[in-house]
């Protein structure tokens, strides 16, 4: 069934055109309130935004993020950030409620929210988040150095980068034109930069289904707030996640049979093509598991009949198998035995890898928000598509995109990440119907109309007819506060779920110091031994400087170390010959990590480091509050010092024996 | 052609010859950071999606059953635009960076250059336009 045609739509009495103001006035109770019109200046929605960015500059300026526990920023924030956090909140419902306010403000309010959930941590932390931001620093670096792409001959497992290297060779044109010594200069702003173009195609899509800005805007609201994956850092998929929402937005509008009865049929359909083909190149050169989504998402989308056009989901495909025969082909034919393993293993696939394990109460409670936020999400989606069958009509495609990633769970682990991958692209949908769930019930055009005539009859009727229920109030203050309590709580889990592991991800100054000093002094071809990658820099210099992360290592070799630190690394740190170096480093950050995902405890790995400081084999480089740099002494080297060396070491061995014994 | 549209029309380009010439700022300053990001986040697309402007409003767009806000669609349709010429301009940085990085001739003055002489280029050329519509058109247009 094809949906009205807009001439027949638009003889429809819109919902304007029955309120009491154009009625002739039978009751008092009809006429709109007074204070409305009298004491509702246009500003003064801007009341409770200003008042809300006013409490979280005040919280950011009183939060110190220099002693994070297990529960990151949720614990060091300064109260007055959640007390801004619920006055913005009430204040975008409030507003987006009401539909007399001009449709600006609502977006105001959602960019506070970006403002307050995606610039806190750049404006609160002096250096960038997370590893993996790090790491694609390096990377760029890396290909800025190097001046090309190089094979895994030349730089092993990296060389996977290399082969989807559109982001990278962009920020390193733009590092060099910016004129900064590398992307960490201004990396820490990204999660609200890709934020921020994420609201162009996410608004385009909803704005395909619905007029309502209310629906509209909860939508983008909610969205914004169940999003605490954290794809959105400085990373390729960041903005393959936006230009995949960009040419679903196309297609959406573009494609598919005409809702006006064919009128255009072909006529531009070649340069909408030409736009989508730059669209999805860009992506299919930047990120792997995107163009796959966007595959399935396109293919479902040619389920329903009113969208289904063989155009886009065909181009993707040529463009993304183009890449993966040629460009990619290297790290997919490695791949390709694994992939295949995992398919139809959704217990495997959904199972967390070692090491991401959440252990201890933060990590736990922070786990748990945010599965209850996700949780808490789908069921409102669920409920929304159930409550609303005239939206479920109206938006079957983005109902239909939205199951579509769901497949992919059967499809590959994603390295343990699928699950969270797939929640992300079925977040926009989600989102959508969520909102659909906390708004009144859609009607249809001639519903509405009929609606619209009763009303009308009932305000000619005389008052004595009516009675007193003529104006039912019955669950106003649930759809108000009800909706209400639900944004707020939304909102509020959003911090521990996106914020709630900032001590595994934040890296302080010190040890950028530390591990840059190690990195400028390390020779061509040493080794850098750790006990995990969670440290800045920690892929500097990937293309002459070998790493061994010891605690992604086999686990009885894991245990080997823990028996006996400083001659197992010993061992595993041999055969690097002068003038290279083997260094052990040892920072807080891969302390956090290990002990918040379950790898070792923080006396464990303490020890691993107490033992290695004590023995002759190893001599301290460099240290600070943040960490410890030590270097493997040459076996020349050592003898020297192995007399009293050799004692304390026994003894250390033992003691470790011991400990790691009751330990286990 | 108004003087308005050729202004308009050629603000892409100028953006990006401005760019260029920000790069004898020094290095980091604040004026040459915004010269650059401005025109690598916006000027090719605007040029491109604007030299193929009538050939995609040929083809209507896909809207809301329910049309009650008249300036609803000329919204959409802005959106859209707006998207596109921030979205393509991001493309084109990818790609025009991917190939010389690929082709080992990179270098970040080639790709700006690269990109300038693109958006002059579309700025400079005819528009596109779909071919005549067999009967009357309804629908939206961008």
């Amino acid at each position: 069934m094809e949906p009205p045609s807009r001439t027949e739509s638009r003889t429809h009495p819109s919902s304007e055109s029955s309120t009491p103001a154009r009625e002739p006035v039978t009751d008092l109770s009809d006429l709109p309130p007074l204070w409305s019109a009298r004491r509702a200046p246009g500003l003064r929605p801007a009341l409770p935004l200003l008042a809300a960015l006013a409490l979280w500059l005040y919280a950011v300026r009183h939060t110190d993020v220099s002693r994070l526990d297990d529960y990151g920023l949720v614990t060091a924030l300064h109260p007055s950030f959640w007390a801004g956090l619920a006055v913005l909140t009430a204040g975008f419902w409030f507003t987006v409620r009401d539909r007399r306010r001009p449709g600006g403000w609502p977006a105001a309010y959602v960019l506070g929210l970006l403002v307050m959930e995606r610039a806190t941590q750049a404006v609160l932390y002096p250096t960038p988040l997370y590893a993996w931001a790090w790491k694609h620093d390096g990377v760029i670096d890396h290909l800025l150095t190097a001046g090309g792409l190089q094979t895994a001959d030349r730089i092993g497992d990296m060389a996977v980068y290399d082969q989807w290297p559109g982001f990278f060779a962009a920020q390193a044109a733009l590092v060099r034109l910016l004129g900064v010594d590398s992307a960490a200069m201004y990396m820490a702003w990204w999660p609200l930069a890709s934020s921020l173009l994420l609201l162009f195609p996410l608004l385009l899509i909803y704005r395909t289904f619905t007029e309502d800005r209310r629906l509209i805007w909860t939508g983008v609201w909610l969205f914004f707030v169940a999003n605490w994956v954290g794809q959105d850092y400085f990373s390729p998929q960041s903005v393959a996640f936006a230009l995949h929402l960009g040419v679903l937005a196309v297609v959406l509008r573009r494609y598919g049979r005409s809702g006006t009865g064919g009128g255009s049929g072909r006529r531009g359909q070649a340069v909408w093509t030409v736009v989508l083909t730059v669209l999805v190149m860009a992506m299919v050169i930047s990120h792997q598991l995107t163009p796959a989504m966007l595959v399935v998402s396109l293919l479902a989308l040619v389920l329903p009949r009113r969208h289904r056009d063989w155009v886009p989901v065909a181009t993707t495909v040529v463009i993304f198998l183009a890449w993966c025969a040629t460009a990619a082909l290297p790290f997919l034919s490695a791949a390709m035995p694994d992939m295949i393993r995992a398919v139809g293993d959704i217990g495997g696939n959904v199972e967390r890898g070692y090491g991401a394990t959440p252990t201890g109460a933060g990590a736990l409670a922070t786990s748990w928000a945010a599965r209850l936020l996700s949780g808490s999400v789908l069921l409102l989606a669920a409920a929304g598509v159930w409550r609303q069958p005239v939206l479920r009509y109206r938006a079957m495609p983005l109902l239909v995109i939205t199951a579509a990633p769901l497949p992919m769970l059967v499809a590959s682990s994603y390295g343990s990440e699928m699950i969270f991958r797939v929640l992300m692209f079925m977040l926009p949908g989600v989102a959508f119907f969520a909102a659909a769930a906390l708004l009144p019930k859609l009607r249809t055009l001639a519903a509405a109309e009929a609606a619209a005539e009763a009303g009308a009859r009932r305000k000619t009727e005389p008052p004595a007819r009516r009675g007193s229920g003529a104006r039912p109030r019955t669950g106003f203050g649930i759809r108000v506060w009800g909706p209400l309590l639900v944004l707020l709580a939304g909102t509020a889990a959003f911090v521990p779920s996106y914020s709630g592991k900032d001590r595994i991800n934040y890296f302080p100054p010190q040890e950028v110091a530390l591990v840059g000093q190690l990195f400028d002094e390390a020779p061509e071809g040493s080794l850098v031994v750790a006990a995990n990658r969670n440290y800045p820099l920690a892929y500097a210099s990937y293309g002459s400087i070998d790493h061994y992360w010891f605690l992604e290592d086999d686990r009885s070799h894991v245990d080997e170390i823990v028996r006996d630190p400083a001659g197992t690394l010993a061992t595993d740190m041999a055969g690097v010959d002068r003038p290279s170096r083997a260094y052990f480093l040892f920072t807080q950050g891969q302390l956090a990590n290990s002990e918040m995902n379950g790898q070792l405890t923080g006396a464990q790995l303490n020890s691993v480091l107490e033992f290695v400081a004590a023995s002759p084999r190893f001599r301290l480089v460099a240290e600070n509050s943040a960490g410890a740099v030590y270097e493997l002494r040459q076996p020349e080297e050592a003898e020297g010092t192995e007399g009293t060396g050799s004692v304390e070491e026994t003894e250390a061995v033992e003691g470790t024996e011991g400990e790691g014994g009751g330990e286990r | 052609m108004t003087p308005q549209d050729l202004v308009i029309r050629m603000l892409p380009p100028f953006a990006g010859w401005l760019a260029l010439a920000a790069l004898a700022l020094p290095a980091g300053s604040p004026l040459r950071g915004a010269a650059v990001v401005v025109f690598l986040a916006a000027g090719p697309g605007t040029a491109l999606v604007g030299l193929c402007g009538p050939a995609l409003r040929a083809r209507s767009a896909r809207g809301p059953v329910e049309r009650r806000d008249p300036g609803f669609v000329r919204h959409s349709d802005l959106l859209e635009r707006m998207m596109l010429a921030v979205f393509v301009s991001i493309a084109a940085v990818m790609i025009v960076a991917t190939v010389l990085i690929a082709t080992h001739t990179f270098s970040a003055q080639r790709v700006l250059l690269a990109l300038t002489l693109l958006t002059t280029l579309a700025a400079f050329c005819p528009r596109l336009r779909a071919s005549p519509p067999s009967r009357t058109r309804k629908g939206s247009v961008l």
